[in-house]
């Protein structure tokens, strides 16, 4: 419940925040602050320096283009994003962001610290994974893109390096999605979960299963060939105190066979 | 830039504090410790009670997932500012009719966030009602007289 | 969001206090944040204690160092077991051999036996130094195999927990009443049930326990600031462990945040505080974290039936059981073995059968201690009696409800005997059956079957009924231990006249939000006829106040019988002193012809005669000149309730062992989602009877609150080990408790069966028994009905049970078997 001696750092620019991540390897951004203070609670994880990000300005903001992309900055919080007029261009994101937690995590917890965390249970990692969302990822040697797939990485890592700072993410035009898990009750941590995209192809990404989103592209939106497509991923996924594995690899095709429903109804 | 303490600024309930702080310290414990306010609870340390709760510049937030010097130049609100002097505000007494306490160990938190939800919606739905307080653990009550207690608040 | 048959009244002025939903005294300070709960006090150069804890299940210590930790600069110093060993005695042990042989102290001494126990306490000027200091400390472990499935505990090979008690077996005892072969001999049928689990898990008060603690070097006094729910207990223990006497403890407790019984075994960490107070000349201040609580604190009885055989008539009606109780207490007996025989206050749950046989065992663990959690021991052989009726039901294909009708006690025969010499006071439980029915609409679940089925769910309904028997007779604890010298109960108030006439009461019990302030202050209110208003109640408990005796404190559902009672007698003395007095002020008029009105005590026939209270604590206190040398008048008035008890055949193990016995019966209706095994309760009832009511709506809000927490228990609190013995529930996180969205609709309804028992005609309440628990699982099953046939044989059934019931229903244990009598 108390922290270990940490130093502290509040930049108010993007290039400062860089400056001081570089400088120490033992540097951590500190963004909402719901999933690493409590890391440093338990002390399972000690930083010996956070560098906070919100006082940075550049790195909020949801930004909606002509052509339907809209830019989610990385400071963005859960709150900021379901009040959004422009992030209902993609509505589910929006739906997703109020079931995580409770209002007190959504008005400091951010979309960028929720996937650079890229907690297995974690809403957001399968939900832009299904979504087809890039990251724009920027260091001292200046800023670059790259798909889902290429940013999570394992379990609590992602493709930002030491020294760098996720800016933002990027989600194309769309608006047949959905999302479907079972909860440690309501709005509670996922045991199993499932978002699916049905815009031009099919695609489902699972989470909980994987140290990353498992994403697979079924050949149709039909139940059968849903579920065939997570049987042929050959998911083994975790047991633990709220799931076998054998549950969870259940949920997953149940999961996704109703996530890939509702992104119809919704399309 | 990176330094291990700081003096921080507060304003809390109309007062303003000024003191050197670890950057280390949870919000909550410079509250409770350094200043005396010692309305608002710990009921747990994994961010998941809510009995910490209170505004930030306006904002419901778990003050156990903040460090203190990141209140540095805020204006805080915790339950010792809702009532004026001995006087009961609208929703303290609605608690006390409805009895939606009972050992008021989640009250200072659970007020926070119904006075929040009412300053954002001031006349909620059941399901609303729900929502804003699903950050607040109670034990003791089963919830139910919390909801008829807010809800008749806001009317 | 809930409806109620109890209307909460507006207060009347002129009625009876007793009675109205009078709003708490207790609540003007706590919604504004003025509570003072343990860790808000503060002391002048207080150090912070901070435990070092076990991370093995089980191993040796083969070495302790606290040198750097205590080089650490700001670190005022450390206790080790070793210096616990040589300053204090082991823990009385409340269990006969062999459990008496264990030898408890206030630290790990040379072993530790569940993960998270305490072994060094560190320290110092600030919590997050006392944190740090405890990184340094040093210690070597020799781990062995933890033992984790009680079921194992006595296996060969097992590794033993106790040396001196030379085997994992705590106690032992075999509870037999009636004629076993003649009820199964006169049986239709037998249902044979291999096993029955009750799961580990407890109420997790907001609040976790603490201390701050004052050693006064010149008196040698140590004035204890905390949060135990049990005084008593915790002096009666603490005293000869410290060699102290029991006056040196002061033990002061002002707002509790919830205790539901989890908060009465912490004098080990309040020994702990006190040999470091008196060690370090300082102030130490404790303060449990959630993870340390839920690793260490107060489990509640986790209990296996095996081998459970029901002689049954085909009609349905029961005759008798006979089953073997496995108890599994975790590393330490720290109010176990009570838990033996507490189960025996309910001994026949709500059912006629007078023919039983429990043989009841209880074992180590390398788990955390288990002590009482809400509804202690009842709710556990509660639950086990209504899974009975309702796998009897499922077996014959009985109707539930008509198999309890024909098997509950009825109204006519109460009060009525138990098989072992329990007294149930009063209660009509086919009606409250029928009001919980009603309240849910039962007459027409078919139809909501029905409509379930066209959205693709599975609906189920399910009763719960149970007692909350209260005000116990310690004598039942001489059936665990022949040798024991405790009996009876008691519970204490003080109510006085000041100088200036206020009405000022003390109590002798510890509330954690139970409303004692107010409900003491409308029996008074009531006497003294005057407002609750003019009543001023003490908040908390202070040994100094000389208003509490052995068994004080807030615990077992029974301050509405021990608590106001004495409250009840406190006053009506008072009240006759206030006559007394008056009748000598008056020049010799007798006490009949006085009465009290509106603050004052007056002549009947002559109201303009009256005395105001003000007058008589002045005359009394500082104007008592003249007064007859006979008055015999202090105005100050100490009362001690004794309920009414023998103490028990230990033999026969036969006796009346609680007082009061307040009913509740629930209804649940469920909805499954097969593909997932996620459900939702859809609707809800609580019918409750807890005799008088003093204050209607904290009676309910106990019911509430209670249901609750049996809901949680029953979905999703679990206190889970691996087979390592390590915690995987440890914090909020993974153990999740009912939060604002996960409550049902919930209609509440109430009888009052008076206790005849009883000063106020009141029965002690707030445990509840857990008829939440019972009722979810018989609606598990019902909902499986027809999809599986699963017996649901474990108290908590979370979604992948429920899933894995329906897709291996004969899989995993619960099996039933039904033979001809």
């Amino acid at each position: 419940m108390l922290l270990r001696e940490v130093g502290y750092a509040r930049p108010s620019s993007l290039a400062e925040a860089i400056e001081l991540l570089r400088a120490d390897d033992g540097a951590r951004a500190l963004a909402g602050g719901q999933t690493l203070i409590n890391v440093m609670k338990a002390r399972a994880g000690s930083p010996d320096a956070l560098i906070d990000l919100n006082g940075i300005d550049s790195l909020r903001g949801i930004d909606l283009a002509a052509d339907g992309t809209l830019s989610i900055g990385a400071m963005t919080t859960y709150s900021e994003i379901v009040a959004s007029a422009e992030a209902r261009a993609r509505p589910i994101i929006g739906e997703v962001c109020a079931q995580i937690a409770d209002v007190q995590v959504r008005n400091r917890g951010t979309i960028g610290g929720n996937i650079c965390t890229n907690d297995p249970t974690n809403h957001l990692p399968p939900l832009m994974a299904a979504l087809g969302a890039t990251m724009t990822i920027a260091g001292a040697d200046g800023e670059r893109t790259v798909t889902a797939g290429e940013f999570f990485l394992g379990v609590y890592l992602t493709a930002v390096a030491q020294g760098e700072v996720l800016t933002k993410v990027t989600v194309p035009a769309g608006r047949g999605d959905g999302f479907a898990a079972v909860t440690l009750g309501v709005d509670g941590t996922c045991i199993a979960s499932a978002a699916a995209s049905v815009n031009g192809s099919v695609t489902v990404a699972l989470g909980c299963v994987d140290a990353v989103p498992v994403v697979v592209e079924p050949a149709s939106a039909s139940a059968d060939d849903v579920r065939a497509a997570i049987e042929a991923a050959g998911i083994d996924p975790p047991s633990d105190v709220h799931a076998s594995s054998a549950y969870r690899a259940h949920l997953s095709q149940v999961l996704a066979v109703r996530a890939v429903n509702q992104a119809q109804g919704a399309a | 830039m990176i330094s291990t303490e700081q003096t921080i600024t507060v304003t809390i309930n109309g007062t303003t504090y000024e003191r050197e702080v670890a950057a280390r310290k949870l919000l909550i414990h410079f509250v409770r410790d350094d200043l005396d306010l010692t309305g608002s609870h710990i009921g747990c340390d994994t961010g998941n009670c809510g009995a910490c709760s209170m505004l930030v510049d306006g904002t419901l937030v778990k003050s156990c997932m903040m460090l203190a010097v990141q209140a540095d130049g805020a204006t805080v609100e915790t339950v010792e500012g809702l009532s004026d002097g001995d006087e009961l505000n609208r929703l303290q007494a609605s608690f006390r009719e409805h009895h939606a306490l009972q050992c008021g160990y989640c009250t200072p938190g659970m007020l926070m966030s119904a006075t929040a939800l009412l300053r954002e919606k001031p006349s909620p739905s059941d399901d609303e009602i729900r929502k804003a307080l699903q950050g607040n653990i109670c034990r003791c009550t089963g919830y139910w007289n919390i909801f008829e207690a807010v809800k008749a608040a806001a009317q | 969001m809930t409806s109620t048959t109890v209307a909460p009244e507006q207060v009347e002025v002129g009625k009876a206090w007793s009675g109205q939903s009078v709003p708490r005294k207790e609540d003007k300070r706590l919604v504004q944040g003025q509570g003072v709960f343990v860790d808000d006090i503060k002391r002048h150069g207080m150090g912070y204690l901070h435990f070092v804890r076990s991370p093995y299940a089980h191993a040796h210590i083969t070495s302790i160092d606290v040198s750097k930790a205590e080089e650490l600069p700001g670190v005022y110093g450390t206790l080790t077991g070793e210096e616990v060993a040589a300053l204090t005695d082991p823990f009385f042990q409340i269990s006969s051999a062999p459990g008496a042989n264990v030898k408890d102290f206030s630290l790990a001494v040379g072993k530790v036996r569940f993960v998270g126990e305490a072994i060094v306490a560190v320290v110092a000027e600030t919590r997050e130094l006392a944190r740090d200091a405890s990184e340094l400390v040093e210690i070597e472990y020799e781990p062995i195999d933890a033992v984790v499935d009680a079921r194992r505990a006595r296996d060969p090979g097992v590794p033993t927990i106790h040396e001196d008690a030379g085997g994992n077996l705590m106690w032992h005892g075999v509870y037999e009443w009636g004629d076993l072969d003649a009820a199964f001999a006169e049986a239709d049928r037998v249902v044979k049930i291999d096993q029955l689990h009750f799961h580990r898990f407890n109420s997790t008060p907001l609040e976790c326990d603490g201390a701050l603690v004052e050693f006064n070097k010149g008196t040698g006094q140590w004035t204890i600031h905390t949060n135990n729910q049990f005084p008593g207990f915790a002096a009666i223990m603490m005293g000869p462990a410290m060699r102290t006497g029991l006056d040196r403890l002061r033990f002061v407790t002002q707002d509790i945040g919830g205790g539901f019984g989890n908060k009465i075994t912490s004098h080990p960490q309040l020994v702990v505080c006190c040999l470091l107070a008196r060690k370090l000349g300082r102030p130490i201040q404790w303060t449990e974290w959630r993870t340390d609580f839920h690793l260490s604190m107060s489990h509640g009885n986790e209990r296996w039936f095996l081998d459970t055989e029901v002689a049954v008539k085909s009609d349905g009606t029961l005759l008798g059981f006979r089953t073997k109780a496995l108890d599994d207490a975790g590393a330490w007996l720290r109010y176990e073995p009570l838990g033996g025989v507490i189960w025996a206050q309910v001994t026949p749950g709500m059912y006629k059968w007078r023919n039983i046989r429990v043989d009841f065992t209880q074992v180590a663990t390398n788990k955390a201690p288990v002590s009482p959690n809400r509804g202690y021991s009842r709710m556990q052989h509660l639950w086990f009696t209504e899974r009975v009726i309702d796998i009897v039901a499922h077996e014959l294909d009985l109707d539930p409800v008509e198999v309890r009708k024909r098997n509950y006690i009825k109204v006519e025969d109460m009060p009525y005997e138990t098989p072992n010499g329990c007294v149930y006071d009063s209660g009509d439980y086919a009606q409250m059956l029928d009001i919980g029915l009603e309240l849910v609409d039962h007459a027409n679940i078919d139809q909501r079957r029905a409509d379930a089925q066209t959205r693709g769910k599975l609906l189920g309904v399910g009763i719960g009924s149970t007692l909350d028997s209260g005000t116990n007779n310690f004598g039942q604890s001489r059936m665990i231990n022949p040798e024991l010298q405790f009996s009876g109960n008691n519970e204490v108030a003080t109510v006085k006249l000041d100088i200036f006439g206020e009405i000022v009461v003390t109590l002798g019990t510890t509330p954690q939000g139970q409303g004692h302030e107010t409900t003491a202050a409308q029996v008074v209110a009531d006497i003294l006829k005057c407002s609750v208003d003019d009543v001023n109640v003490r908040a908390g408990h202070d040994s100094y106040w000389n208003s509490h005796a052995g068994f004080s404190g807030t615990y077992a559902s029974q301050f509405a019988v021990t608590g106001l009672s004495a409250v009840k007698g406190a006053t009506e003395m008072l009240a006759a002193e206030i006559k007394k007095l008056a009748g000598a002020v008056f020049g010799g008029v007798p006490e009949e012809a006085l009465e009290l009105a509106d603050g004052t005590v007056r002549i009947k026939d002559n109201p303009e005669a009256a005395l105001p209270f003000m007058a008589c604590g002045a005359i009394i206190n500082a104007n008592n000149a003249g007064l007859p040398e006979d008055l015999g008048v202090t105005l100050n008035c100490r009362y001690v309730y004794r309920p009414p008890f023998q103490v028990p055949d230990v033999e026969r193990k036969f006796g009346n062992l609680t007082l009061t016995y307040a009913t509740q019966i629930h209804v649940a209706v469920i909805e499954i989602d097969p593909e997932t095994g996620y459900y939702d309760i859809v609707d809800y009832a609580a019918v409750d009877d807890c005799g008088k009511r003093i204050n209607p709506q904290i009676v309910e809000g106990q019911v509430m609150g209670a249901t609750a927490q049996a809901l949680g228990a029953a979905v999703h609190e679990n206190f889970v080990y691996d087979e390592d013995g390590n915690l995987l529930t440890p914090n909020f996180y993974d153990y999740h408790v009912p939060h604002a969205l996960d409550m049902p609709p919930l209609a509440t309804g109430s009888l009052e069966s008076p206790s005849p028992f009883t000063p106020l005609g009141t029965k002690g309440m707030g445990e509840g028994g857990g008829a939440g628990i019972h009722a979810v699982c018989a609606a598990v099953q019902d909902a499986l009905r027809g999809h599986g046939d699963a017996i649901v044989w474990d108290s908590c059934n979370p979604y992948h049970r429920v899933w894995e019931m329906l897709n291996d229903p004969k899989g995993a244990g619960g099996t039933v078997s039904v033979t001809d009598g």
